[in-house]
């Protein structure tokens, strides 16, 4: 895992009154203890992905002696039917997921979850990835909670109210029998601050508490006649008593203020930004006491009509910050208002950019214009710098996209995938989710779509039978245990596809932070279960299966120009194998050490270029993209353009000399191995070499 | 604006993925919870940490927390032009930062390290791609009140220690936030990981403010002296230094002293490519430029471009620098091998068959080449091999290789090359006769003769169609126009650019 987070996790076990220290997603999860949630699970993403290795190292100190089960949900859709334990037995349950991507995957159990509706607590922390540096398709997961009627909770963001959320988001799921979503937004999930806590609650049902016997009752299947009665349920009875938790329990907050005319209505997420903006335009002070008096929403669905009208009584203009659109909260309210035939003006997405994350310049920007006057000219002190950076660095700077990582197995599939083409002509290929996704980057730029996760090869459908040379689809482990198995692999079996699956076999779902996945060997909770794609995809029926040791360039090359010219038909399949960089080196690094320590012999490879052989063209950068691959100022002082350079990160995966080789580039490189502790006679033969040598050098 | 003193302290953090920006971040988090200051940070990392540009975020309380005072609002995002600090842990991160306007002239301190890591852009570009550093200092000095920047990743290196360290002792040095230096140490203490590396990396930083760091550090270079440099040259030469020296002095007798170093360089090159007759073929060739181009312009372009086609590496070149014995010194010196240690080093060759025959003489490779040419006309079979050069056997097959400089003179591959440099040379020279700035260009189209193999034999074949097809047209064409011969400098130009994207574009 990339993050261990075993000593924060001990402060999970902190009781009444003393204060935890940590990130938002810490905070989360002791609001989950502190509610006696009895079972946990989840597929990570970000911004939630930490979320799960926080569980993953809470399991055996605290999970386990509270008999809280933690699943390693196979998907956002396996996740979401976790939540089924709740509908028949009074336990309470959360999940996690990135949204909006998971949402979608969770909606087909998320859906039938909120029409049976549940008896104990049932939540799903979604990671809202949205806005600069998501990674994802931008759209709002509010939509699945106005569809489906589940509670939206969107939270003022500091540690207290974090948890406390949680809290009432058991709380608000089980007094109206619907499940709960609580939105997290990535600056959330990784906010550092200080939460006061209360004493971790023992579940009542649970693997040291079992339930004795099964509930049945027909009301709760979501088959009809069931069905139309939960959906009349829905608004008759369970919408009602999620408005009239929020109001007695005090979810949202109103921040009162002596500009009585004037008011602003927002999610709790951008509570923030909102009263930070406020203050730059000296209408709040730096504690959030506001002149606009400001109606705070932790709940963004359902709204409470009252508690809205009664915001907007007696005003003559309201602002509602709500982020991205469709704008359903200001639709919501200007409802309201028209129906109460209430003559104030609603502003929103006339005053504030349409789409897009709600940073801090925009909200500034439509306050001022909102508030007038003395609010614009104190934003423009601020702001009269505004493009100079631009204009003063002529051109926009070099941008910085992700890449493969130093050492990469990934990388070098690619590599070969490149130098197939320039071969045997360009094709389409159809890219996946995961790190892979990064060869849609320079220097590879490879990849014609990317339509969701474990989806690649569904998407090369109709293109592959379309298309004049064989088509090439890439999947991650991640993605095919996730659903390329079944939407990928099964239905191009089954329609009998002629074309290429190039499958990444790196044993974690890297992409997220190295997180167990059935490639693994061990899941979540450190039981060991390996399931082989290999073995998998030979019982589907493939007979066309190859794998090959990514890392040898010339092999995966020859392996695919073998796929792409075989006379066989159906799906040809190989499997690049080997084990992510990021977590080999974690694991390989202090092994080394403990070698070098004890005075073992090491060998340590790195490559190098030599500069004086290297003529500056670049080839090489193009077909590989390595950070450790860089330039160096020239020294010839007859040359001006850079030269290629290996830096102290390389970790010697022999990319960069197979790629010589494979691609005929220049004679530049060389692979270096320092031997350590080498010991008598290896010290000895490399004396003898060096002196033979050295007397050579000297002819 | 000036800072509203009641506000919570901001300070932007610019880092890429790996280089210990969170480290950096909860080391300051950590100081100011030990000064009893009310603290938030948060960090956007996703995908960008794989060696993409990240950013946290901290803001810091102004006074240590009250017993029943209000906490102050945080905010979670960095407001353009109300952020009092940031830190930008290398030099084109420190320009992203003015780029999208979070410092303001009037109100922010940048501490930045002005060393560079190159993004993939600037890395995969023909020729110079790399984002000229002087903009950003240009930059920093514009709009920021104030700056703090040196070459954190060499200042670390000297302290033994992190990039992140040095930058922490700065920030404590600046003394902008009202934290004391002890409450950063035992943030780092509390840190636990490699205490004591990161100690000596805070102190350094400390003192380098305290030495007056504060003034934009220009990445400069010792500028020496030709005369300096001459004896360097020809003691690397060895028992051929003389003759260097020699030739070297009838260059400077000859030409005038703006071109001293040009010739020298290029003479002491080929001197150790091949020999002093060889370098006297050089300055044949450049005595005919010199001749019509008076203030020397051209003349130290050609000669530059001259050289280094002069000195194409072919497998006996390829082979000699490979078996030198500086090379075996900076391998073992950058890969930091301690005395006696072995070093093992495999080099990955790969000559094609023309690289093969083009070394025999040109009356017995010409006949091989038109068959191998005819037989198989889109690029030769090639000899893979990963030679270890630290064996005895393998150093000794590389090493006898490069023996065989006594072939080249009458090899066919120099015949071929000096024929194209022929075309080039007379190229320049009617461009001369007409106009400098197109002789210039027309000289400097040598640069896109590069490379190895099939990319090389390309290149050369491109130059040799562009002189006879493209540039003798396009010059009738101004002549008959009668305006100037710009257009033709253009057509140059533009035709070397498109050559070097061109061969981008074949392995793209």
């Amino acid at each position: 895992m990339e993050r261990s987070f075993a000593a924060e996790v001990k402060q999970l076990a902190l009781g009444e009154g003393q204060i935890l220290h940590g990130e938002g997603i810490l905070a989360i999860t002791k609001g989950l203890l502190q509610s006696g949630v009895s079972y946990v699970g989840g597929y990570p993403g970000a911004p939630v992905s930490h979320l799960l290795d926080v569980l993953a190292d809470a399991n055996e100190p605290l999970l386990e002696p509270m008999g809280v089960y933690l699943d390693a949900s196979a998907s956002e859709a396996a996740a979401a039917a976790l939540l089924g334990a709740s509908i028949n037995y009074p336990m309470r349950g959360a999940v996690t997921w990135k949204s909006i991507v998971g949402t979608n995957v969770a909606a087909d159990a998320l859906s039938n979850l909120a029409s049976a509706g549940v008896i104990g607590g049932a939540l799903v922390v979604v990671g809202d990835d949205y806005g600069a540096g998501a990674s994802i398709i931008q759209e709002r997961t509010h939509a699945f909670a106005l569809k489906s009627s589940l509670c939206l909770l969107d939270p003022r963001p500091t540690l207290q109210n974090l948890a406390r959320m949680v809290e009432e988001g058991f709380g608000i799921s089980e007094a109206s029998n619907l499940p709960a979503l609580i939105s997290l937004r990535i600056r959330a999930a990784h906010m550092r601050g200080s939460l006061v806590c209360k004493n971790n609650r023992r579940p009542a049902i649970s693997m040291r508490d079992r339930l004795t016997r099964p509930s049945f009752d027909y009301a709760r299947l979501c088959h009809p006649p069931s069905t139309y009665l939960q959906e009349a349920r829905k608004f008759e009875q369970r919408l009602p008593s999620a408005r009239r938790y929020i109001v007695e329990h005090g979810l949202n907050e109103v921040i009162p203020g002596e500009e009585r005319g004037l008011g602003i209505i927002v999610q709790g997420g951008l509570t923030p930004t909102a009263l930070r903006a406020l203050a730059i335009v000296g209408a709040a002070d730096e504690v959030g006491r506001s002149r606009i008096p400001l109606l705070v929403l932790n709940v963004v669905h359902p709204l409470v009509p009252e508690q809205v009208l009664d915001f907007l009584a007696g005003k003559e203009r309201v602002l509602v910050l709500e982020e991205g659109m469709p704008a359903f909260i200001e639709q919501e309210i200007k409802a309201l208002a028209y129906e109460r035939g209430l003559g104030v003006g609603i502003h929103g997405k006339d005053t504030v950019a349409v789409q897009g994350e709600y940073v801090p310049e925009v909200v500034l920007a439509a306050l001022a214009r909102f508030l007038g006057g003395e609010a614009e000219h104190r934003r423009a002190a601020i702001t009269g710098h505004l493009g100079r950076g631009r204009e003063m660095l002529h051109a926009s700077l070099p941008k910085r996209p992700p890449a493969f990582c130093t050492g990469c197995p990934e990388r070098p599939v690619f590599s070969a995938l490149k130098i197939a083409q320039r071969e045997l002509g360009e094709t389409h290929v159809a890219a996946d989710i995961g790190c892979h996704a990064f060869a849609t980057l320079p220097p590879f730029n490879m990849g014609n779509t990317i339509l969701g996760y474990g989806m690649g090869l569904a998407s090369a459908s109709a293109v592959a039978p379309a298309f004049g040379k064989r088509v090439v689809s890439i999947l991650g482990d991640g993605g095919f245990w996730h659903s390329g198995l079944t939407a990928g692999v099964a239905n191009a079996v089954y329609n009998t596809q002629d074309s290429v699956l190039v499958i990444l076999e790196n044993f974690y779902t890297s992409a997220t932070g190295q997180q167990a996945n059935p490639s693994t060997g061990k899941n979540f909770r450190g039981d060991a279960v390996r399931m082989s794609i290999a073995d998998t995809i030979k019982s589907l029926g493939v007979s066309w299966l190859r794998v090959v040791n990514p890392y040898k360039v010339a092999e995966t090359l020859a392996t695919i120009k073998e796929a792409m010219t075989t006379a066989a038909g159906g799906l040809k399949v190989i499997i690049a194998r080997a084990e992510c960089q990021l977590e080999r080196q974690r694991r390989v690094k202090p092994q080394v050490a403990a070698q070098l320590t004890a005075g073992a012999r090491v060998e340590t490879p790195r490559f190098g270029i030599d500069p004086d052989v290297c003529t500056g063209d670049k080839s090489c950068m193009r077909l590989n993209g390595c950070p450790s691959l860089t330039l160096k100022e020239n020294p010839d002082p007859l040359r001006d353009d850079p030269v290629a350079h290996v830096d102290q990160t390389c970790v010697g995966c022999g990319l960069c000399g197979e790629v010589a080789h494979a691609a005929s580039l220049c004679p530049s490189f060389y692979e270096v191995r320092v031997v350590s502790n080498a010991g008598v006679w290896g010290r000895a033969m490399a004396g003898v070499r060096r002196r033979v040598i050295g007397w050579l050098q000297a002819a | 604006m000036p800072r509203d003193p009641r506000r919570p302290l901001s300070i932007l953090i610019a880092a890429l993925g790996g280089q210990g920006g969170g480290v950096l971040t909860e080391w300051i988090v950590g100081a100011a919870d030990h000064a009893g200051h009310a603290v938030q940070s948060t960090s956007i990392p996703g995908v960008a940490q794989r060696t993409g540009a990240t950013t946290y975020y901290i803001e810091i309380a102004p006074e240590p927390r009250m017993a029943g005072a209000l906490d102050p609002v945080f905010s979670l995002y960095a407001t353009p032009g109300d952020v009092d600090v940031i830190i930008a842990s290398e030099w084109l991160e420190a320009g992203r930062t003015l780029e999208m306007d979070y410092a303001s002239p009037d109100r922010t301190l940048l501490i930045a390290s002005t060393h560079r890591l190159y993004a993939i852009g600037e890395k995969t570009v023909p020729g110079d791609g790399v984002f000229p550093a002087t903009l950003v200092q240009e930059a920093v000095q514009k709009l920021t009140r104030r700056a703090i920047t040196f070459d954190a990743l060499a200042a670390a290196r000297r302290a033994q220690s992190e990039v992140n360290a040095l930058l922490l002792g700065a920030l404590s040095a600046a003394g902008v936030l009202p934290l004391p230096e002890a409450a950063f140490e035992t943030a780092i203490r509390e840190g636990g990981v490699a205490v004591e590396r990161n100690l000596a990396g805070f102190k350094a930083g400390r003192e380098l403010v305290a030495l007056g760091a504060e003034a934009v550090e220009p990445p400069a270079r010792p500028a020496r002296s030709w005369q300096e440099i001459k004896p360097e040259r020809a003691a690397a030469l060895g028992a051929r230094g003389r003759a260097f020296l020699g030739l070297a002095a009838r260059a400077e007798a000859e030409f005038p002293q703006h071109l001293h170093e040009t010739l020298g360089e290029a003479l002491a090159r080929l001197i150790d490519y091949q020999d002093a007759r060889y370098a006297e073929v050089l300055l044949a060739r450049v005595r005919k430029i010199h001749a019509v181009d008076p203030d020397g312009r051209l003349t130290r372009n050609f000669a530059r471009r001259l050289a280094v086609w002069m000195s194409y590496e072919d497998a006996i070149r390829v082979a000699d620098l490979k078996t030198r014995r500086g090379r075996f010194e900076r391998i073992r010196q950058e890969n930091a091998a301690k005395e006696g240690a072995p070093v093992v080093v495999t080099d990955y060759l790969k000559p094609d068959l023309d690289e093969m025959y083009g070394l025999l003489p040109a009356s017995i490779g010409r006949p091989i080449a038109r068959w191998a040419e005819r037989r198989w006309p889109h690029g030769r079979p090639t000899l893979t091999q990963a030679v270890k050069t630290t064996t005895v056997l393998g150093f000794l097959r590389v090493w006898l290789l490069g023996r065989l400089r006594f072939l080249r003179p009458r090899s066919l591959r120099s015949q071929r090359e000096s024929a194209l440099m022929d075309s080039w040379e007379q190229a320049v020279l009617a461009a001369a006769a007409l106009d400098r700035d197109l002789a210039w260009e027309v000289a400097e189209m040598a640069s896109v003769v590069k490379g190895y193999g099939e990319v090389r034999r390309r290149l050369s074949r491109a130059l040799d169609r562009f002189l006879a097809e493209t540039l003798a047209p396009a010059v009738e064409q101004d002549r008959a126009a009668g305006a100037g011969w710009e257009r033709s400098a253009r057509i140059v130009r533009e035709r070397r650019q498109a050559l070097l994207t061109e061969e981008q574009g074949s392995n793209s």
